[in-house]
């Protein structure tokens, strides 16, 4: 079992070589739509003096989708290429992130379509389909006039309206209750606004505001401003080290 | 499928395939040509994405929870952000760069960074023939390009900017990495040991001579002769180590010397302006000196002073202070033993006459200050003075304390010449202020090159010879016969001891205490004597 970060080195070893081949984009996309094990089309090598290859699109796979109109070519001429100023390698790498080294690239090769009637046409369908703009400005004949009607009152404001009522004014809870809750709070951490105590609590303002009177302090000042935090004698913070509550 | 045989003109046709499933992402790795790289011959490779821009493309992170922490702090910052526009980027792992280390620790380094754009406008193939013929592509993920990462040390920005201003004057280009080495050993060290030793191993370091070094009075004053001998024993070993670790061989030092002082000369300070020029010394030999003064100082052979001071490499001010302290102890140890024989001797000679002669001006606070028990520093600059001339002072008796005693006050005799030369007055302040280091060859044999007038030249009256007052001084007279206080004190004079009168009356009382001599009146005066 390889541990991670390790190469797996075998690749590299056999000394495989592979082919780097450019494709184009709707060829790669014609590809990804092959049914069964994958077979895309074949693979034709000359070997006249210089290498030679072709390859031929599959009948299938022919069928653009979106473009009724023109099919994809089937025969594209692959031009090679020398891998001269690079070493080229190719490692893979797992979901798991293992890696390993597959083999060394010996050859580099665009895939060219053959030229025909039925590619410039596509290429055009394509131009076209991608020099739209992304936005549009389009004239509109009537004018819209549904958005922005007087309202006697809105339904945002009635739904606030009606969960304030459910609510009720905030009734003075039991004291110790209070700083039991305040306490809590304050575990969890150290500086609070007072309008997130009064949420967390439930009290009334002022009443809260007396509580903490008691128990904290309000900083003015500093990073922390205009919040709450207890009194150094009742922190209890494992990162100070202060006497406890 | 099987691949089909020859069809049309001698072609061969493979099937080619584009595996679904694969769950391995394939990506390139290149590498420049001129590298060399040659993927076979690795034994062992490990690869990891390089994470260093995390922390600086990762938010702070405030404390969360319990302490600092506020309430719903995340979310006002985030607030806050949208409402300001910042935009931060997202630390994406896949587009962070590879560190690939092959053959271990020792082996190559590479930074394989994205490149970019690859998979926009065409997409690249992976071609792997199959064992059954049928060629198999897969996409590729990313492409990244391989750089040989650099072992070496490099120059940081400034220090490459300082370079660059030097190159016309810098030969051996070797130096600069050298002497960056040496400043971080330096550096290291002086971190380890402040306190104690500070002075000592900034000057191991040896870098450009131009350091500024504030010592603090106490410091200096401290390293008493004691300490000045082990660590002078440490400074001389510790100094040809330097250089070993550092040098490559005696060129390179030398090169490095003649850039120092190249260096040097770019000083706009007027460092060296009232600096005076050490008479005895050869300037000439100064380059080759160090050198040869180096290892020559651990065999720790006999050497005059003069070579020694002139075998440092540092500023001719710091030789000056050495000098200086190197006076400094050899006065502080050849004052105790040698010089009280010596003055014993004298004085047993000169009592008799500077009994009846001499005024003493210590008259009227004889008698009160005898009890008070107060110590003086005794002050060697002044009394020294006085001995810058010839030392032909009475040498009865014992040669072998007599040669010990010569050798070392002889030094200081020569010494106090120099300095009497160099320095008007108050040479004890001054050099223990810029006492820098401490000599330990200053302590060894004696100068063998000295050419002093000889000292066992018989009686004499001592013309200017340095008197102590010490106990066996004033043992010595009670012995031979009863004195009074005032008598005492005619013996120990200002002018020779170089005490205040103050001082040597304080002085005085405080020996007569231990000594706790028998008294006996006199012709109506209390005399003091002692009895073996």
């Amino acid at each position: 079992m390889s541990e991670k970060g390790e190469v797996d080195l075998t690749g590299a070893k056999q000394n495989t070589g592979v082919w780097l081949v450019k494709v184009p984009k709707y060829l790669s996309q014609q590809w990804t739509k092959a049914s069964g094990r994958g077979e895309v089309g074949k693979i034709k090598i000359w070997n006249m003096g210089k290498p030679e290859v072709t390859f031929t699109l599959n009948e299938e796979l022919t069928v653009i989708e979106g473009i009724d109109t023109v099919a994809a070519p089937r025969e594209h001429p692959f031009t090679m290429q020398t891998v001269g100023g690079q070493t080229l390698a190719v490692f893979t790498e797992t979901s798991a992130d293992k890696i390993a080294l597959e083999g060394m690239v010996v050859q580099r090769a665009e895939c060219r379509p053959a030229v025909s009637e039925s590619y410039m046409r596509l290429k055009r369908l394509q131009i076209e389909e991608s020099s739209k703009p992304a936005r549009l400005s389009q004239r509109l004949e009537k004018a819209v006039a549904t958005n922005y009607k007087p309202v006697a009152n809105h339904a945002n404001n009635l739904e606030y309206e009606r969960r304030k009522k459910e609510e009720g004014k905030r009734a003075r809870a039991d004291k110790q209750h209070v700083l039991d809750m305040l306490f809590s709070a304050f575990e969890k951490h150290q500086y609070y606004n007072i309008k997130d105590l009064v949420d967390i609590t439930k009290q009334p303002v002022i009443y809260l505001k007396e509580i903490l009177r008691d128990i904290g302090i309000y900083n003015v000042k500093g990073t922390h401003k205009n919040t709450w935090e207890l009194k150094p004698e009742y922190r209890h913070y494992q990162v100070e080290e202060k006497t406890d509550e | 499928m099987a691949s089909l045989g020859s069809s049309s003109s001698s072609g061969t046709e493979y099937i080619v395939r584009v595996p679904k499933n694969t769950t391995k992402k394939y990506n390139i790795m290149a590498f420049n040509a001129g590298d060399k790289v040659a993927c076979s011959t690795w034994t062992q490779a490990r690869m990891e994405r390089d994470m260093s821009a995390r922390r600086i493309y990762g938010e702070e992170e405030t404390a969360e929870g319990a302490a600092g922490s506020e309430f719903g702090k995340k979310q006002r910052e985030e607030a806050r952000r949208k409402k300001f526009g910042i935009v931060t980027k997202e630390f994406k792992v896949e587009d962070q760069p590879w560190i690939l280390k092959v053959n271990g620790k020792a082996g190559k380094r590479f930074k394989g960074i994205k490149k970019g754009g690859v998979t926009e406008n065409a997409s690249y193939y992976i071609f792997t023939q199959c064992p059954d013929g049928a060629f198999e592509a897969f996409p590729v993920h990313g492409w990244y390009n391989f750089m040989p990462v650099a072992k070496h040390r490099t120059l940081t920005a400034e220090e490459a900017e300082e370079e660059w201003g030097r190159r016309n004057k810098v030969v051996n280009h070797f130096s600069i990495m050298l002497q960056r080495r040496l400043r971080e050993q330096e550096r290291g060290e002086d971190d380890e040991d402040e306190g104690e030793k500070g002075g000592k191993k900034k000057k191991k370091g040896g870098g450009r001579g131009g350091d500024l070094r504030i010592h603090d009075l106490e410091d200096d004053l401290e390293m008493s002769s004691d300490d000045s001998h082990s660590s002078g024993g440490e400074d001389g070993e510790s100094k040809p180590k330097a250089k070993k670790d550092a040098g490559k061989g005696k060129g390179k030092k030398k090169k490095k010397k003649g850039s120092e002082h190249e260096a040097l000369e770019d000083s706009d300070d007027g460092d060296y302006e009232g600096l005076e020029v050490d008479y005895m010394s050869d300037d000439s030999s100064s380059e080759e000196e160090p050198e040869k003064g180096k290892p020559a100082k651990a065999d720790e052979h006999p050497k005059g002073i003069d070579e020694l001071s002139e075998s440092e490499e540092e500023s001719e001010e710091e030789k000056q202070n050495e000098e200086e302290t190197k006076e400094e102890e050899e006065e502080d140890d050849g004052k105790k033993t040698p010089v009280q024989p010596e003055k014993k001797k004298k004085k047993a000679d000169s009592s008799g006459e500077s009994e009846s002669s001499d005024d003493s001006d210590i008259e009227g606070e004889t008698a009160s200050a005898l009890f008070m028990k107060k110590r003086t520093p005794p002050k060697r600059g002044g009394g020294r003075g006085s001995a810058g001339s010839s030392r032909t002072g009475s040498r009865p008796g014992t040669p072998s304390i007599d040669s010990g005693s010569t050798s070392s006050t002889l030094r200081a005799a020569a010494s106090k010449l120099e300095q009497g030369k160099r320095q008007s007055g108050s040479a004890t302040d001054t050099p223990a202020a810029k006492r820098l280091k401490m000599e330990p060859n200053s302590q060894s044999p004696a100068p063998s090159g000295k050419s002093t007038p000889q000292p066992a030249s018989g009686k004499s009256t001592p013309s200017s010879s340095d008197v102590q007052l010490t106990e066996e001084a004033v043992r010595r007279y009670l012995i031979r016969k009863p004195m009074t206080t005032k008598d005492l004190l005619k013996k120990f004079q200002t002018k020779r001891t170089g005490l205040s009168n103050e001082q040597t009356v304080n002085v005085l009382a405080q020996i007569l205490k231990r000594l706790n001599p028998e008294r006996k009146n006199v012709n109506d005066k209390m005399h003091f004597y002692l009895t073996e």
